[in-house]
């Protein structure tokens, strides 16, 4: 008797378990935001307790992680639901890696055009004009500050805000000030030894003359070649005016800002929380975060978006897709916590809420969504992608001093219209 | 007893066959298949729903005579060749004769300690290398501070980056060069250094005239592994120039890499490492032919 209960008992667990939809989920998020994404997950899984269960996998960032996906869609491998940069979406349609998200699926999810900012639904938009990413969030990069020191150097205002922000000449001002006080090292920790990454900075200063990267599939047509040749002239000049920091990498840069050996720095949101984490065990300084100077003539900031994906062939079968749109439309509507990783959620439903207005430094430097400009959409652009490579082998030497910023766009120009 | 020569034959080939099988699978068949798809425009990976690649004949590999990037490849490694090959080779015979003096746990201790680097991975060279040589926070760099020169950032640098790679895999790699010219060394008998000593040769007499004509064969040896490594080098170079100017530091296979998993050109991808495969086979055969000439001199 015993054991036939035990039987049923067996049964019906098995058919519970077969109720149960489990979504294979990949990620990239390795820092502090992997964390927040983590314990998002876990909040998911218990609230859909025996109807939906994620089975996540952290992966390595950049090329191996893109190499995998493709593979694996090759192979019909590939998992249910995966992160991606809205910027490498040209190359993956090209590719066949990616699934569209259709209108159908948008209108299950309860989300549309309407709820996202114009640049990251145009992001997400492949050339056909389908789209193929459900935005999660925007990571722009910004300007950190040490408010000690600024203070200190008479160089903030009554609000504690950076007083040089207007234009370029007020902004080197305000390095000059700040080498003059001999409070610190470099007044701007720079990742000059990184070109791959300065390739944010350069690109918003471009943005700031109006400037574009590619114009009908040409690179630095017209006078877009002159505007970048500007904006790495006025890096070039922090350089020779021992106003920035030399062939410093990105780990170094965040070191030098957080042991105050530099007063500024311009980094990426995702580093928002290891200065919120230090501040917090009070091994940091009083800090901020604003959005980028304007240096030029309009204000523009360099932004990149984490987007959900659906690789080809993934999720064909309706209750699955039914599953995966529901862990992307509830992850979303969470996002007000992925904030606190430092980047600003997608959803405008959440940026407009209350309780992100709140949200400190978020809610500081949000208002730049209304200039964020996207990688220029092509297979050669995205995250560690090939255009990077090109400009990286230029921005170093031009950064540090050596070589001639004109010179440097000429070669750029040739390489970039070569590849 | 008579041998059944036919039925040995048999066993000799089911007894080879599982290697053959798995060398066919994961050596053979793919070397032909990138030579196919040298001559193609396929992507890195040719999707079921995708387009079939199409044959494009000999241009992948006639556009490389105007390619810039292969260009600088192509020269930067055969600097890295040059800069570590006999380099490197020279230092590990140095050390080894040196180790060869000493005697009992000493020598095991000091032959120890040079080989140790080469037990390393190759991410914590880097790691390593980067803690001592880092611009802002290297420790090298405090050394410099101290007896006044200036900082040089030494990874970031067109002009120091190769040598300074060339350094760090002489440090990484020296050990196993110094175990071979060790065994090379003990191999020869002792009796012929005691006849040179009774003829009152010098040390340079002696390891000129012994040594160096004894050891050829080791040397030789060492000389043409050292020369296939160093030809596809990859990991230090994409390493060390991560961030920095890939493209002034790119070598061969590094080349590939880019063109293969950043910009999905398969068939690009694959002609220059049909280029490479056939740089590797006749430097070698070249370089053998170099050694058996010298032997025959000597």
């Amino acid at each position: 008797m015993n054991k036939f209960v035990a039987l049923a008992a067996g049964a019906m667990m098995a058919t519970a378990a077969q109720a149960q939809e489990t979504v294979v989920w990949w990620d990239f998020l390795g820092g502090g935001d992997g964390v927040r994404m983590k314990q998002l997950i876990s909040e998911f899984n218990e609230a859909h307790e025996g109807e939906i269960a994620i089975d996540a996998t952290t992966l390595e960032w950049g090329v191996p992680f893109y190499t995998k996906v493709q593979t694996s869609v090759a192979v019909g491998e590939a998992p249910d639901v995966m992160t991606y940069h809205a910027s490498r979406i040209p190359l993956a349609v090209q590719q066949g890696v990616l699934d569209e998200i259709t209108p159908a699926d948008w209108e299950a999810m309860g989300f549309g055009e309407e709820d996202f900012a114009p640049a990251i639904w145009n992001a997400v938009t492949g050339p056909d004009g389908k789209t193929y990413g459900v935005p999660l969030d925007t990571h722009p990069i910004v300007l950190y500050y040490n408010k000690d020191i600024l203070g200190a150097a008479g160089q903030l205002d009554e609000n504690g805000l950076p007083i040089g922000l207007g234009s370029g000449e007020d902004f080197t001002a305000m390095l000059q000030a700040l080498a003059d006080s001999g409070e610190v090292t470099f007044p701007l920790g720079s990742v000059t030894a990184d070109g791959n990454f300065m390739f944010r900075t350069i690109y918003s200063l471009m943005g700031q003359q109006g400037g574009e990267l590619m114009t009908d599939g040409e690179f630095l047509a017209g006078d877009n070649a002159e505007k970048l040749t500007n904006a790495l002239t006025v890096l070039q000049d922090w350089t020779n005016a021992g106003l920035q920091s030399t062939y410093t990498d990105y780990p170094a840069t965040v070191a030098l800002f957080t042991s105050g050996e530099a007063a500024m720095m311009i980094n990426g949101v995702w580093e928002v929380p290891t200065m919120t984490d230090l501040h917090a065990d009070g091994k940091l300084f009083e800090w901020g975060a604003v959005e980028l100077p304007m240096i030029f003539d309009q204000p523009a900031t360099y932004s990149d978006s984490h987007v959900f994906a659906i690789p080809a062939g993934s999720s064909q079968d309706p209750e699955k897709r039914a599953a995966v749109l529901e862990v992307m439309s509830s992850i979303l509507q969470e996002s007000l916590f992925w904030a606190t990783a430092g980047h600003i959620p997608a959803y405008n439903a959440v940026t407009n809420s209350d309780e992100f207005k709140m949200m400190e430094p978020n809610a500081t430097y949000s208002s730049l969504t209304a200039n964020m400009i996207y990688d220029p959409q092509s297979p050669l652009a995205g995250v560690a992608g090939p255009m990077f490579d090109v400009m990286s082998t230029y921005f170093v030497p031009v950064l540090n001093g050596e070589m001639d910023p004109a010179e440097a766009v000429e070669e750029i120009a040739y390489e970039l219209n070569d590849l | 007893m008579i041998r059944n020569t036919k039925r040995e034959t048999l066993i000799a080939y089911i007894l080879i066959a599982p290697f053959v099988a798995i060398y066919a699978l994961i050596f053979v068949y793919p070397t032909i298949d990138m030579f196919r798809m040298s001559f193609t425009d396929s992507p890195l990976i040719v999707m079921p729903n995708g387009q079939p690649p199409e044959f494009v004949g000999l241009e992948n590999y006639t556009r490389l005579a105007s390619d810039r990037r292969f260009d600088t490849a192509f020269w930067n490694t055969a600097y890295f060749v040059l800069l570590t090959v006999i380099p490197g080779t020279i230092v590990a015979l140095g050390i080894a004769l040196g180790i060869s003096r000493l005697s009992g746990r000493l020598q095991a201790l000091v032959l120890a300690l040079f080989f140790l680097p080469y037990i390393l991975p190759v991410s914590v060279v880097y790691r390593v290398w980067d803690w001592t040589l880092n611009f802002q926070f290297g420790i090298a760099m405090h050394v410099f501070d101290m007896i006044g020169i200036d900082r040089v950032p030494v990874f970031k640098v067109t002009g120091w980056f190769m040598p300074a790679v060339a350094l760090v895999t002489i440090w990484w790699t020296a050990g196993f060069s110094i175990l071979l010219f060790l065994a090379g060394i003990r191999a020869i008998p002792q009796e012929i250094y005691e006849a040179a000593s009774l003829d009152n040769a010098t040390r340079w007499t002696t390891f000129r005239r012994v040594t160096w004509p004894l050891l050829w064969p080791v040397t030789a040896l060492v000389l043409t592994i050292q020369l296939i490594l160093q030809l596809k080098i990859f990991d230090q170079v994409y390493l060390f120039s991560t961030g920095g100017r890939p493209n002034d530091n790119l070598v061969l296979v590094y080349y590939v890499f880019q063109r293969a998993f950043q910009n999905d050109h398969g068939g690009r991808a694959a002609a220059i490492a049909v280029v490479l495969f056939l740089i590797v086979i006749v430097v070698s055969v070249l370089n053998f032919q170099l050694m058996r000439l010298a032997e025959k001199k000597q």
